[in-house]
């Protein structure tokens, strides 16, 4: 069975044997004091040296070497003879990991071509022939299979097919990957990314495109890497408050969808911005990251718009869907995606609809909070899909046996019905800076006929307000909750992951009692949610926001479908009916006049392959159509 | 009817059936993966591939170790040619398995079947997530040939080459099946369905005989060369069918493989039906069916292993590749010594 991954980095992350890793469990890093060039490098570099050092302190004595710890060692020079053997020893039998095996090792490659022994670097270049790595299904998996198998043609030229698993040349391989990994950027920066804002797929982009910037011989493809990292960067940058990705996504899991900061993504705002404390083992990829970073400079203007929260930030951009092989109308549905970022909290979320047929967060109000570290600061609702043909529009795959498989798969959550992750096709969602509506309309005989809204544990003053409003307070944000349908309150069951013989997953549920998340189940199939929020300072008191929010006006039906109008608190009018666009103060939003990127700091235009990023003063042009990087200081 | 100089060649291909054959008058292949919980990027190790039946009972591994084969195909002439769709897309061996060229650039993945025209064994057709392609040279190239697959509908799960006339084709796809009588040039709808047909095979008994199994409209069985399609009364149509096969020693046997339904057999031609499953793990999820040269019975389970049945599903034991799940089997006439 083939299919998805995500699950690997918590594997790696109980994997991996660990010492202290002092920004993870010490205090939440403070923001930067000295902003100049050099300072600001050697800070990342520190961080850098962090991730290494751990790694490399996680080795026992008399042990053998992990596969990462003989990359510290290259890194660092050191022992090239243990490292040598060792490297032996790993690829002396069958091997495994497909794209997972392929970018570790031309790390191993590059690092040790100048340090491993004749014979290391033979078993090496031969184990490109013996093994048949799975170029995979998705476009992360593509990205570290065209990227590696890119530069181990190029390590190797004029080499005959004979000696690489595919059967081909080193030339054939080289062109190969390169037209995809054009024809992937062109996609990616001109309608948009597939895998967009990932919690952790982040590493599985980041990571291919600094190996680019680092190792590729030709300058063009090097020059891509470095700007596709730069890309991904702004694009995270963007979309984080204090560190923490925010918003809707493409990809994620149960963990990072309700305690946002634990992903990988929180990994790369701590080495690149350095203000949120890294994740657990340093996201488990956080070495194949740092043993390359040296090699990247984040462009100022960057990290000016990662850690610069002094103004709201409303961005609306456009992503793309994974794609779909069938029962749809479209290879490549588009994603109009908006994140309102203020210095209290985010809302964000895009359109509806489906985007990745498992792992998709849609929208949420999250609330920023002084240490990130186990707090579930989010807010949201959804429909727990779970279909089978939902899951072939997206996979080769036969029906029935997806499903069955996807709990052992890591995927606990897909198909039990209080679920908190995923998109449905049945949800609509509309959003005007911080007022979200989502809107349902589940048909008759769907299994799990109902929404799901989150609680978090964390939430305080939760109130169930007779004008139907449930109110909360979530850190320094006031956040008004309207059900449009009857509820009752649940348990949101926990999932902890057992010991399974043989590989795979198996978990049970764990019921946190009082002291946990809350779930609202809500059993119409025609429903929705008004989610309103604003920061404490806003009002002179809770009490006041409660009459705010009881104030406006608010007219809604769920028959024949639902519909809402309902005046904001930024007193916006919006009507929002289920099927059609909505409409903000009487103009219908157009998705097709929306851009690539449109914010205060990241645009750009649909097809342009352009991204311009600004902040004050500075700004900075990617340009693909040239390959060029343009920098700009106002006066 | 095909003209009789091409039922030559057909004959050829399927000397006489015995009714218990004492000597198998075919090898037999599987494809199979031994993977059990493998995921993309698993630290398992996995040892998936084409595997032949030898006469001493044994399973012998021709390789390649993609994880997602889905079907073997190999060249009339030569044995030692030999194409499997898979993950990847198509590879191709020049040398019996030894080693192998993946023959696909990034523009084609996920090989859903692959199928070699007996008539024009050069033409190789690759069933794909996105519809087909075609090689005229053995596989050097691979160029689409969809004229006629609606732009949207074309997923195609299995391919099949009519062994009565060169370039007659059959596409089972999302929407239906398709025909396609000039080497791809050109398909046409030959049966209508609302979801994916599953699988298509030719009778071996009668190249007039096709069978068409789909994921929620049963299965169907046609008798004038697959122009036009009967409902199979009796096949459930409540849950997908996954495959259909027929016995290459008796006529009146076919045998279906179901999730939900486990093992369905015919043995009066598709008349009727009976649900083959007491000795299968209980929700027995059946993945494939194939019968092999003798007529045994076999059925792969997910998650469990292959079983074979002496006595067309009556009773079934384990075979000896455990833990293996098959994606095809395959029968082909004796190689030339």
């Amino acid at each position: 069975m083939k299919k998805l991954s995500l699950l690997l980095f918590l594997a790696t992350w109980l994997a991996v044997p660990g010492g202290a890793q002092p920004s993870y469990s010490g205090p939440v890093p403070p923001p930067p004091t000295d902003v100049r060039p050099d300072a600001l490098r050697r800070a990342y570099l520190g961080r850098v040296a962090e991730t290494l050092d751990w790694y490399q302190s996680a080795a026992t004595p008399g042990q053998p070497l992990t596969r990462e710890q003989l990359l510290v060692k290259l890194v660092r020079r050191q022992d090239a003879a243990q490292v040598s053997q060792r490297v032996l020893e790993l690829l002396s039998g069958p091997q495994s990991g497909d794209m997972f095996w392929m970018f570790p090792w031309t790390a191993v490659a590059y690092l040790g071509r100048d340090q491993l022994t004749p014979e290391a670097r033979a078993a090496l270049r031969d184990a490109w022939r013996t093994y048949f790595p799975m170029r995979g299904d998705t476009e992360n998996h593509w990205a570290m299979y065209y990227t590696t198998l890119y530069l181990m043609a190029e390590l190797y030229p004029d080499e005959p097919g004979t000696t690489w698993f595919t059967g081909k040349s080193s030339a054939e391989n080289l062109a190969e990957a390169k037209a995809y990994l054009i024809h992937w950027l062109d996609l990616a920066t001109t309608v948009g990314q597939g895998e967009f804002n990932p919690t952790h797929y982040i590493g599985e982009y980041a990571i291919p495109m600094l190996y680019l910037a680092a190792w590729a011989q030709d300058p063009a493809m090097r020059q891509r890497g470095r700007m596709q990292l730069d890309w991904l960067l702004a694009d995270l940058a963007a979309n984080t408050l204090h560190g923490v990705l925010r918003g809707p996504n493409a990809r994620t899991d149960d963990t990072s969808a309700i305690e946002r900061w634990n992903a990988l993504a929180s990994y790369f705002s701590w080495t690149m911005f350095g203000n949120t404390p890294p994740p657990a083992n340093y996201g488990g990829w956080g070495v194949y990251f740092a043993l390359a970073a040296e090699h990247y400079q984040l462009p100022e203007v960057i990290r000016r718009i990662a850690v610069d929260r002094d103004h709201d930030i409303l961005q609306r951009d456009r992503k793309r869907s994974r794609r779909r092989w069938r029962y749809s109308d479209v290879e490549l549905a588009p994603i109009y995606k908006t994140n309102y970022l203020r210095r209290d909290y985010a809302v964000g979320s895009y359109q509806g609809g489906l985007a990745d047929p498992i792992q998709t967060h849609v929208w949420d109000v999250t609330w920023a909070v002084p240490d990130p570290r186990g707090v579930h600061n989010t807010i949201f609702s959804v429909h727990p899909l779970s279909s089978s043909q939902v899951l072939q529009t997206y996979f080769t795959e036969l029906p029935d046996a997806m499903i069955s498989g996807l709990s052992s798969q890591g995927k606990p959550s897909y198909d039990v019905p209080d679920k908190i992750l995923g998109c449905s096709p049945y949800e609509q969602v509309c959003q005007d800076c911080d007022t979200v509506i989502a809107l349902y309309a589940i048909p008759a005989g769907t299994r799990f006929p109902h929404i799901n809204g989150y609680f978090s544990r964390d939430l305080r003053q939760v109130t169930e307000d007779p004008s139907g409003w449930i109110f909360a307070q979530g850190g320094n944000t006031y956040l008004a909750y309207r059900p449009l349908a009857g509820y009752e309150w649940q348990h949101l069951l926990g999932y902890r992951q057992l010991t399974a013989a043989g590989g795979g997953y198996r978990w049970e549920r764990v019921d946190h009692g009082a002291q946990g998340d809350r779930l609202l189940y809500s059993p119409h199939r025609h429903n929705g949610t008004i989610v309103q929020a604003a920061s404490a300072a806003e009002f002179a008191s809770f009490a006041a926001f409660r009459a705010a929010i009881n104030a406006l006006p608010l007219e809604f039906a769920l028959d024949p479908v639902p519909t809402v109008k309902l005046t904001t608190l930024r007193g916006r009018q919006i009507v929002a009916t289920y099927g059609q666009p909505p409409v903000v103060d009487g103009v219908p939003v157009d998705y097709s006049r929306w851009k690539l990127f449109e914010g205060p700091h990241l645009n750009a235009e649909v097809g342009s392959r352009r991204l311009t990023l600004t902040h004050g003063r500075l700004t900075r042009v990617l340009d693909f159509n040239t390959l060029t990087v343009t920098d700009q200081v106002a006066p | 009817m095909p003209p009789a100089r091409l039922l030559l060649p057909l004959l050829a291909l399927f000397p006489g059936v015995p009714l218990a054959a004492a000597t198998p008058a075919y090898d037999f292949f599987i494809c199979a993966n031994i993977n059990r919980n493998y995921v993309i990027g698993s630290k398992i190790e996995t040892l998936n591939g084409v595997y032949h039946r030898t006469a001493a009972g044994a399973w012998e591994h021709l390789g390649c170790n993609d994880t997602g084969l889905t079907a073997v195909a190999f060249d009339p002439r030569d044995r030692q040619v030999v194409y499997t769709s898979a993950l990847n897309g198509l590879w191709r061996s020049l040398d019996g398995g030894r080693t192998w060229r993946l023959c696909n650039g990034w523009d084609i993945t996920e090989g859903r079947d692959v199928a070699v025209d007996p008539h024009a064994p050069d033409h190789v057709y690759l069933a794909l997530p996105d519809g087909v392609a075609v090689s005229t040279d053995r596989a050097q190239t691979l160029v689409r040939r969809e004229a006629g697959l609606p732009d949207r509908g074309k997923y195609t799960q299995a391919i099949k080459v009519d062994r009565t006339r060169a370039g007659r084709v059959f596409a089972a796809c999302e929407s239906g099946v398709y025909l396609t009588e000039d080497g791809a040039q050109h398909w046409r709808q030959v049966l209508p369905t609302r979801e994916t047909v599953n699988d298509v095979q030719q009778s071996p008994h009668d190249p007039r005989v096709w069978l068409a199994v789909t994921q929620s409209a049963g299965a169907w069985l046609s008798r004038d060369g697959g122009l036009t399609w009967q409902q199979l009364p009796g096949v459930p149509t409540d849950r997908a069918l996954y495959n259909g096969t027929f016995d290459v020693t008796n006529p009146q046997r076919l045998a279906l493989g179901s999730w939900a339904h486990g093992v369905l057999t015919s043995e009066d031609g598709g008349a009727t039906w009976t649900a083959r499953n007491a000795g299968l793990p209980a929700a027995p999820r059946v993945w494939r069916v194939g019968v092999d040269p003798a007529g045994r019975l076999y059925a792969s389970v997910v998650q469990a292993t292959l079983f074979v049945s002496d006595d067309f599903g009556r009773t079934w034991r384990r075979d000896a590749l455990e833990g293996s799940q098959v994606n095809s089997f395959l029968l082909l006439p004796p190689a030339a010594p």
